[in-house]
C-alpha cells in the first residue's frame, strides 16, 4: 500500500501562507501531477511529503503509516531534483548506490542493485563516469536510478525534466511514462508545464495561490475546467476569453458581445440565473473558425505555421484572439477574417471566475 | 605622415613594460633570499669578503656545522610535529564549525559566528600575553600542547569553509538527507569530498603559517629542545662575534621546507589566498 494523504496540509513562513489547509489523496500506483505557476507552493507541497519541509499543520499519511513527523529517508519516497544534484565526486554507479552505501550494504549487494537499475535505464556504459562526463538526459537518467535503488513506495519528482532542452524532454517525457507503467509505483510530479502534466499524469492537480483550484482527470481538466484560472492554465495555446452579456433563455443560453454579435450557447433548460448578467465565454482555439461570415471580425496579427496545423492570433473588437485553422490557410498578417464559434464547445466563467455549467 | 599606434600595439607596449616592471619587482624581492642562500655556501671567512654573485669557493660547510653542532634536526622535528598538529585540527574544527554555522539551525549560531568574525579582528600578539599567562598557568610552557593550543585559532579558515558550504546548491544535502545522510556523512562524504581542493589549499597555507611561526613558539618554548626550527635558528650563538654564513644557512634551512612546499602546491596555495583575500581585505 503506498496511498497518499494529505488533510489540512498547512504552511507558513513567517506570516506568509504558501499552502492553505490544503487535503489529497494520491492512490496507490497512480501518477499524479501537481501543476500550477511559480510560487502556487506546489514544491513545498511535495518537499513536505519528502520531509524536506515540516508542515505547520495538518497530517501526511504513506501507506498506513502517519509520517508527518517522520524523517526524510525513513518515509519510503525517493526524490528526483529538478537540477538532478548528483555527487560530483563519485561515479555514476556511487551516485546510485550511495543511499545503500549510507546503510552499510555490502559491496557486492551494492553492485547487484545498481546493475539492476542501470539496466532499467540503461546505463551499464555509464557506470564509471562521472556527473560532469554525462549529458544532461544521461544525468537525470542517473537521478532516476538513484531514486530507483531505494525501491521506494512513492516518487516524487521536483520539475525534473526543466533543465532539459525541448527534444530530450520529450524523450525523457515518454521514458518516464514507460518506467511508470513498469513500475505501477505511486509518482507525484510537480511542473508548470501543463503539456508535461497532461501526457504524464493519470490525475492532475492544478495549485493557484497554495490552494486546490482544480483536480481531476487531464481530460476532466480539459473538457471541464472549474474557474477561468484553470481554463487558462490548460490548453496551448491558452483558451480564448470573450467578455460578453449573458442572458438565460428556455434552454440556451444568449452570449452579447461587445461589438454587437450574439451566439446562442446550449444549457440545461433549468436557468442559473435570472435577467442579464455579465461574464464571460471561454473558447478553445481549436472550437474557433475561420469565415467571412462569422460574427466576430478581427485582423490577423501573427500567423504560426506548425506544419500539422497553423495558429492566427487575431486583434478583435472583443480582445485579442487566438484560432486554430487548417496548416494550409493562406492568410497573411494584417488580413481582416471573420470568426466563427462552436457553441457547443463553449465554457461560461461568472465575474468570479467560476465556471457556469452550461453541459448538462 | 604619421599615424597613431593601434590599440592592440598599444595594448603589447603596455603589456611589456608592466612585465619589465614584474620583473624588477621579483628580483627586487628575491635577491634577498638569493644573497642568503650564498652567502650560506661562502666559507666563514669569505663572507665578508667575497661579494661576487656566484661563490667563489661554495661549501657546505655552514650547513654541516649547524646539523653537528645545532639542534636542527630536533628542531626539524618539532616543527614538524607542531605544524602538522596544528594543520591537522584546525581544518578539521574548522570544517566541523564553517558546516555547523552555514547548514544547521541551531540556538546561539548567529552569536557563534558573529564571536568568529569579531576575533579575527583582534591581532593574535595582542592576545600574546594573555597567552603566555593562562599556558604558563596551566604548567604547559616548553611542551607541544602549550606551543600547539593557542595556534588554533583559526577565524579565517571558518569563515571560508562556512563561504564554500553556503556557496553549495541546497539539493546536495537535500539528496543526501534523502539518502540518510547524517550530518557528519553529509560533511566527510559528500560536502568536503565534493571540493577537496579548498580543503588542500586551507591546509597548505594552514601548515606553512605554522611553521613560520615566531611569536608565540618563541616565548612558549625557553628549552632548547622545544624549540621550532624559526626559534631554534636564533638560537645559534658564537662567542666570536656574528656569523653570516652559519646564521643564513640556518635560515635556508628553516625556511627550505616551506619553499619546497610552496613549489609543489604553488597553485593550491594560490587559490587559498584568493580564497580568503575576500575576507582578509
Amino acid at each position: 500500500m503506498s496511498q497518499v494523504d494529505l488533510s489540512g496540509i498547512t504552511k507558513t513562513f513567517g506570516a506568509v501562507e504558501v499552502i492553505r489547509g490544503l487535503d489529497l489523496q494520491v492512490a496507490d500506483g497512480s501518477f499524479c501531477a501537481l501543476l500550477g505557476p511559480s510560487g502556487c507552493g506546489k514544491s513545498t507541497l511535495l518537499r513536505m511529503i519528502a520531509g524536506l519541509e515540516t508542515v505547520t499543520a495538518g497530517h501526511i499519511r504513506i501507506g498506513d503509516r502517519e509520517v508527518t513527523q517522520v524523517e526524510p529517508a525513513k518515509r519510503g519516497v525517493a526524490m528526483v531534483f529538478q537540477n538532478y544534484a548528483l555527487y560530483p565526486h563519485l561515479t555514476v554507479a556511487q551516485n546510485i548506490c550511495f543511499s545503500l552505501s549510507l546503510a552499510g550494504v555490502s559491496r557486492a549487494q551494492q553492485k547487484e542493485h545498481g546493475d539492476k537499475v542501470a539496466k532499467v535505464l540503461q546505463l551499464e556504459a555509464l557506470m564509471d563516469r562521472r556527473p560532469a562526463e554525462l549529458s544532461g538526459g544521461q544525468r537525470q537518467r542517473v537521478a532516476i536510478g538513484r531514486a530507483l535503488v531505494r525501491d521506494p513506495e512513492v516518487f516524487l519528482f521536483d520539475e525534473p525534466l526543466s533543465n532539459l532542452d525541448a527534444l530530450l524532454r520529450v524523450q525523457m517525457r515518454l521514458e518516464l511514462a514507460k518506467l511508470h507503467n513498469d513500475l505501477k509505483t505511486t509518482m507525484i510530479y510537480v511542473t508548470h508545464d501543463q503539456v508535461e502534466a497532461m501526457t504524464l499524469a493519470d490525475k492532475i492537480v492544478v495549485l493557484d495561490k497554495g490552494k486546490i483550484s482544480q483536480m481531476g482527470s487531464p481530460l476532466d481538466l480539459y473538457n471541464a475546467p472549474a474557474n477561468r484560472f484553470v481554463a487558462s492554465f490548460i490548453g496551448s495555446p491558452a483558451m480564448n476569453f470573450l467578455p460578453a452579456k449573458l442572458r438565460w433563455s428556455a434552454g440556451t443560453l444568449q452570449a452579447s458581445f461587445p461589438n454587437g454579435a450574439s451566439l446562442a450557447i446550449p444549457a440545461p433548460a433549468t436557468p442559473a440565473f435570472d435577467g442579464e448578467r455579465a461574464g464571460e465565454v471561454g473558447v478553445r482555439p481549436e472550437h474557433m473558425g475561420l469565415s467571412d461570415t462569422g460574427p466576430i471580425r478581427g485582423v490577423a496579427l501573427v500567423v504560426e505555421r506548425l506544419g500539422n496545423t497553423s495558429y492566427i492570433y487575431l486583434d478583435s473588437p472583443v480582445g485579442p484572439l487566438i484560432c486554430e485553422a487548417d496548416q494550409a490557410v493562406g492568410i497573411q498578417p494584417g488580413t481582416s477574417v471573420g470568426v466563427t464559434i462552436d457553441p457547443a464547445h463553449c465554457h461560461i466563467f461568472g465575474t468570479d471566475g467560476a465556471a457556469w455549467p452550461v453541459r448538462a | 605622415m604619421t599615424t597613431a599606434p593601434s590599440p592592440a600595439r598599444r595594448r603589447d607596449i603596455g603589456g611589456w613594460v608592466l612585465t619589465l616592471l614584474s620583473a624588477m619587482a621579483a628580483i627586487l624581492w628575491f635577491f634577498p633570499v638569493y644573497w642568503a642562500i650564498v652567502t650560506s655556501l661562502r666559507a666563514d671567512d669569505q663572507t665578508v669578503t667575497d661579494f661576487s654573485l656566484i661563490p667563489l669557493n661554495p661549501t657546505f660547510g655552514n650547513f654541516l656545522y649547524e646539523f653537528e653542532n645545532s639542534k636542527l634536526p630536533i628542531w626539524y622535528l618539532n616543527s614538524t610535529i607542531v605544524s602538522v598538529s596544528i594543520t591537522v585540527v584546525v581544518v578539521f574544527m574548522a570544517a566541523c564549525t564553517g558546516y555547523a554555522i552555514s547548514q544547521l539551525k541551531f540556538p546561539g549560531r548567529q552569536v557563534l559566528w558573529w564571536t568568529i568574525m569579531a576575533s579575527f579582528m583582534v591581532p593574535v600578539s595582542a592576545l600574546i600575553v594573555n597567552h603566555f599567562i593562562i599556558i604558563a598557568g596551566v604548567g604547559l610552557l616548553n611542551s607541544y600542547m602549550g606551543i600547539i593550543l593557542p595556534m588554533l585559532l583559526s577565524p579565517v579558515t571558518v569563515i571560508v569553509y562556512k563561504q564554500f558550504f553556503d556557496g553549495l546548491p541546497r539539493e546536495f544535502r537535500e539528496a543526501a538527507v534523502m539518502d540518510g545522510a547524517g550530518e557528519f556523512q553529509l560533511l566527510f562524504r559528500v560536502f568536503l569530498p565534493m571540493n577537496w581542493g579548498v580543503t588542500t589549499a586551507l591546509a597548505i597555507i594552514t601548515f606553512i603559517t605554522a611553521w613560520n611561526a615566531f611569536l608565540w613558539p618563541f616565548l612558549a618554548a625557553q628549552d632548547e629542545k622545544m624549540m621550532t626550527v624559526t626559534v631554534g635558528i636564533t638560537a645559534v650563538q658564537d662567542a666570536f662575534g656574528v656569523r653570516y654564513g652559519r646564521q643564513l644557512a640556518g635560515a635556508v634551512l628553516a625556511g627550505l621546507p616551506v619553499a619546497v612546499a610552496y613549489l609543489l602546491f604553488q597553485r593550491r596555495v594560490t587559490q587559498a589566498i584568493t580564497l580568503s583575500a575576500g575576507i582578509k581585505g
